[in-house]
């Protein structure tokens, strides 16, 4: 009776199975199954390291993104928005300014006059107004301010919504219903944003004239202030009046964006020894890029 | 939301343990507008920790926690920024802004989720923080401020505009004595009106006066959250 008996359910399953698959092809599996054990956790080394490496690139593409499409919503603009956007523009601007005027007056002195000098020397003083447009406002001046809106306010901001993640001031607004990509990041890259395109112009007015009065003082140059700004303008190409104020822009959005995002973005482990020197070189590497991209297609 | 529906309901709701901290038991709590819940709980951070899952900020793996008929993980960012400006909030750690004057910080979430004039919003502060003993607004940064005077800050934020639901973290020990009645009155109020009341306290103490107005007890254990007899 008991050899009889119908096997147990389990038994008869695995039995079945047994018998539908045909040897070789689980014996294949198998060995792909040993195979793939084996090579898994490269793959997933290779995998990991990859992401953390492109992960900030990744987070700044979508944060880019975002910060873009939010702002076009008029309820985002909202009071407590308007007021950091407001502080921000007012320390990017102010706090920026006396570096900006020193920064472009040590330029314009070296630049204008050495370019005045030189070219004066060899006989191609006409081409004076296209090379301070090309080397000085074009070239120099954005990578400057970037690096100067970054060292004043981009590191503060960085250190701000660092300090306010790992105190839990973050979570804080989160739980008050109030997000900090709305409150934070976004009001503080576009005042990065207005506050590029302001000092960078600032620099580039200062720098041209600064140059001109050493240069008009030591008699390299010997025709008026309005001619020389005149020659610069028309040594100015379409292209210019374009990509000049495009880069102060980008420049001051990625450095705001940039700064936020490594911001809020610290973890439990990190401190300020940790955060300020990735920030500094994450914000050097995107005045770089945002400079070095515009050189390869224009 | 239904007129009988719970205002704050957790039905067997598990939290990710990595997200939290908290035991992934399942909890189960149902408070309707205008109850009072009072939850023993000694320490401080799991208390913190239970509040941000009945906020929805802690991932459950199981259950589900609805707040006015609308369960936390099935709304999007605007919507769960939206609800949780519904709550009055008072945290122990974590809630004051140094960017900002202590009078900023109180008005933040109502200048945020509202469009109320700047000018009422203003008058309404004023007046909480006259009940809780200020003479004005402070303006001086949190930072500054004692650990009373936050506390008086926290109760005038917290009961800012109206909230359908209070979530009060124990600051008993920080709330000056003259301030314990008017805390009272005020949620008191608040309840009248429809508000539920879930209320974190370490010890009978900071809730012995209060304990004739309250409907449910519970205490909250590593091992979860238990009901106990309201005295």
């Amino acid at each position: 009776m008991t050899e009889n008996a119908p096997p147990p359910p389990e038994q008869e399953a695995s039995g079945v199975l047994a018998q539908m698959a045909p040897p070789e092809e689980s014996r294949d599996t198998g060995r792909f199954a040993t195979l793939a054990g084996h090579f898994a956790p490269w793959l997933a080394a290779i995998g990991r390291l990859t992401r953390h490496q492109v992960r900030f690139t990744l987070l700044l593409i979508g944060a880019g993104w975002g910060t873009l499409r939010e702002s076009l919503r008029p309820n985002s603009w909202r009071r407590p928005v308007i007021y950091e956007f407001r502080a921000t523009l007012r320390q990017v601007i102010g706090g920026g300014f006396l570096s900006i005027v020193i920064t472009a007056t040590l330029a314009g002195l070296m630049v204008v006059s050495q370019a005045a000098y030189w070219l004066g020397y060899a006989g191609m003083a006409q081409m004076t107004g296209s090379i301070l447009v090309s080397v000085l406002v074009r070239e120099i001046a954005p990578i400057l301010v970037g690096i100067i809106l970054m060292g004043r306010s981009g590191m503060l901001s960085l250190t701000e919504i660092g300090m306010m993640v790992l105190g839990g001031e973050v979570r804080g607004l989160q739980a008050r219903g109030i997000d900090p990509f709305l409150a934070l990041v976004m009001p503080r890259t576009f005042a990065f944003t207005v506050g590029g395109f302001t000092l960078g112009m600032i620099f580039a007015v200062v720098s041209l004239l600064m140059g001109f009065v050493v240069a008009h003082a030591s008699g390299a140059i010997t025709s008026s202030v309005w001619t020389f700004f005149f020659n610069v303008l028309v040594a100015m190409t379409t292209w210019d009046y374009l990509i000049i104020p495009l880069k102060f822009v980008l420049v001051g959005f990625f450095v705001g964006l940039g700064a936020c995002i490594s911001g809020l973005t610290v973890s439990s482990n990190d401190t300020m020894a940790t955060i300020m020197p990735r920030g500094f070189a994450r914000g050097i590497m995107l005045v770089l890029v945002v400079n070095i991209l515009f050189m390869l297609d224009f | 939301m239904a007129a009988n529906a719970p205002l704050l309901e957790l039905r067997d709701a598990v939290p990710s343990f990595e997200e939290s901290g908290l035991m992934p038991a399942p909890y189960n709590l149902r408070i309707m507008p205008g109850e009072c819940a009072v939850i023993d709980c000694r320490d401080f951070e799991r208390a913190a920790m239970f509040a941000d899952m009945c906020t929805g900020m802690i991932p459950l793996t199981q259950g589900s926690i609805k707040f006015m008929g609308l369960d936390w993980s099935t709304l999007y960012d605007r919507q769960l920024n939206a609800l949780r400006g519904r709550i009055g909030r008072i945290s122990r750690h974590g809630s004051w802004l140094s960017l900002f004057g202590t009078h900023l910080n109180i008005m933040l979430p109502h200048l945020y989720h509202t469009t109320d004039p700047f000018d009422h919003v203003v008058q309404r502060a004023t007046e909480l923080g006259h009940t809780f003993g200020f003479p004005g607004l402070p303006i001086t940064a949190p930072d500054r401020l004692s650990g009373a005077d936050l506390a008086r800050a926290a109760c005038v934020r917290a009961f800012m505009g109206r909230p359908d639901l209070l979530i009060l973290e124990d600051i008993s020990d920080m709330l000056p004595e003259e301030t314990v009645l008017p805390f009272f009155e005020t949620m008191t109020a608040a309840r009248d009106r429809g508000c539920g009341v879930l209320w974190f306290v370490r010890s009978t103490a900071a809730w012995h006066e209060y304990r004739k107005a309250v409907n449910i007890h519970m205490r909250l254990l590593d091992e979860g959250l238990f009901s106990l007899r309201v005295v």
